[in-house]
């Protein structure tokens, strides 16, 4: 369930993102390898949330690629109830509409 | 009386050892209750060296009557053809295959390897391996795709890696009573009584796969395999979680990633790296969607599903 830390680190991601902070939107990870070597990245690069949001390409609005939306919302890791993306490598509060380059379904 | 012989070719010995802890019949179950005569087995075979080599030469002269012929591991043929790789008594094992399967009632493969080539053949194949009617999905084999035995059926494949204890010993029960009739084998020549429905029929994990929960990294009780862990539950014949496995329970209800080991293809991918308990994905979605079901419906599927998930569904919870 979502609990009061969690909405306090979602504005501080959602300030971040508003803020201008560039992430690596593109190149989408099109197969397993690339997913791979993002998480790969994020497990030894991913130290801080700025790092973490920069090496899974977070924005603040749904992305479209290959024809497909790929919001958080209808992502395998987003926990609904809690708005909350549950990928052991990021594990932070996210809103339905942001979107990332890791999504899956 | 029907007499049993099990030989091994390309093989761990898995699929011996699954036999050996089948339950319902057990082996012992076979010899007493159901009349099945084991003329040699390499576990519980009493015969050494020479005896046995007599022993099968009998079965091929026909002195004594081989009913039922299983045999566990794969055909190898390295090196060129010639199979000198795996000799058994005085010859390649390939060549006593096909002279034992020609003369018996009932020609059984175990496992993937003797079925499809399981590991063995994975590429690049260097023993030259190939099950006794298929390599992988290509039909031929050791034995060729028009080979019957002498009751008329083609090889009955039980895959598995290893198969399932219980599969082997009723399969064969089935056979040795006379009821090979109501056998009815699939494109693959497997069991349908067996390998009709999924992996994932009966798995304690549906009701995170109906509503798009992952399980993200192992020993999670929550979620469904599929998503992220590479489970194949959903393109995979088998009865693993209507048969449990030590009557207890499978793969997947311990958390553990269907490999599709009942399938011709296995092991996917020819194990590359990052292939192994990791989904393959297209741009997000499964590379290999659950059987019949097609992109743009799943995409829908996804969406309204995850829309509809109960909070119950995103929480631990108990499924073994």
């Amino acid at each position: 369930m979502a609990t009061d830390a969690d909405e306090t680190l979602r504005r501080e991601i959602a300030g971040l993102l508003a803020g201008g902070l560039e992430t690596e939107v593109f190149p989408r990870a099109e197969d397993s390898a690339q997913v791979n070597a993002i998480v790969s990245r994020l497990q030894s690069e991913g130290k801080d949330l700025a790092s973490k949001l920069v090496i899974a390409g977070f924005t603040d609005h749904t992305i479209t690629a290959d024809e497909l939306e790929q919001p958080c919302e209808t992502c395998m890791y987003y926990l609904i109830k809690r708005r909350f993306c549950d990928l052991p490598e990021l594990m932070l509060p996210v809103e339905p509409e942001w979107s990332c380059r890791l999504w899956r379904i | 009386m029907a007499n049993l012989l099990w030989l091994q070719g390309g093989a761990c010995s898995g699929n011996t050892m699954s036999f050996l802890n089948a339950e319902e019949p057990s082996a012992c179950d076979l010899v007493t209750d159901f009349g099945i005569n084991v003329l040699w087995h390499p576990s519980l075979g009493l015969e050494l060296g020479e005896n046995v080599k007599v022993m099968m030469e009998k079965c091929l002269s026909g002195e004594i009557p081989l009913d039922i012929f299983v045999f566990e591991g794969s055909v190898i043929n390295a090196p060129n053809g010639t199979g000198e790789w795996n000799r058994f008594c005085g010859r390649p094992m390939k060549d006593w295959v096909a002279d034992l399967s020609a003369k018996a009632q009932f020609v059984v493969a175990i496992g993937d390897c003797a079925t499809w080539g399981g590991i063995p053949a994975t590429a690049p194949n260097p023993s030259e391996s190939e099950g006794l009617q298929f390599l992988k999905r290509a039909k031929g084999g050791a034995l060729g795709e028009g080979f019957t035995s002498q009751a008329g059926l083609p090889v009955i494949n039980i895959p598995g890696c290893p198969a399932h204890p219980d599969w082997v010993t009723q399969i064969l029960v089935a056979v040795a009573t006379g009821r090979a009739g109501d056998l009815t084998l699939d494109e693959f020549h497997r069991p349908k009584t067996f390998f009709s429905s999924f992996t994932q029929t009966g798995c304690t994990r549906n009701m995170h796969f109906a509503y798009k929960v992952s399980t993200t990294a192992f020993g999670q009780r929550k979620g469904c395999l599929y998503y992220d862990l590479g489970c194949r539950g959903p393109m995979t014949h088998s009865p693993c979680n209507r048969i449990l496995w030590n009557r207890v329970s499978s793969k997947t209800r311990a958390g553990m990633p269907c490999l599709g080991c009942t399938e011709p293809e296995f092991p996917f991918f020819d194990l590359a790296p990052g292939t192994v308990f990791k989904t393959q994905t297209v741009m997000g979605v499964p590379k290999d969607l659950p059987l019949g079901v097609d992109r743009t419906g799943y995409v829908k599927l996804t969406a309204a599903a995850k829309g509809a998930a109960p909070a119950w569904a995103e929480e631990d919870i108990f499924v073994v």
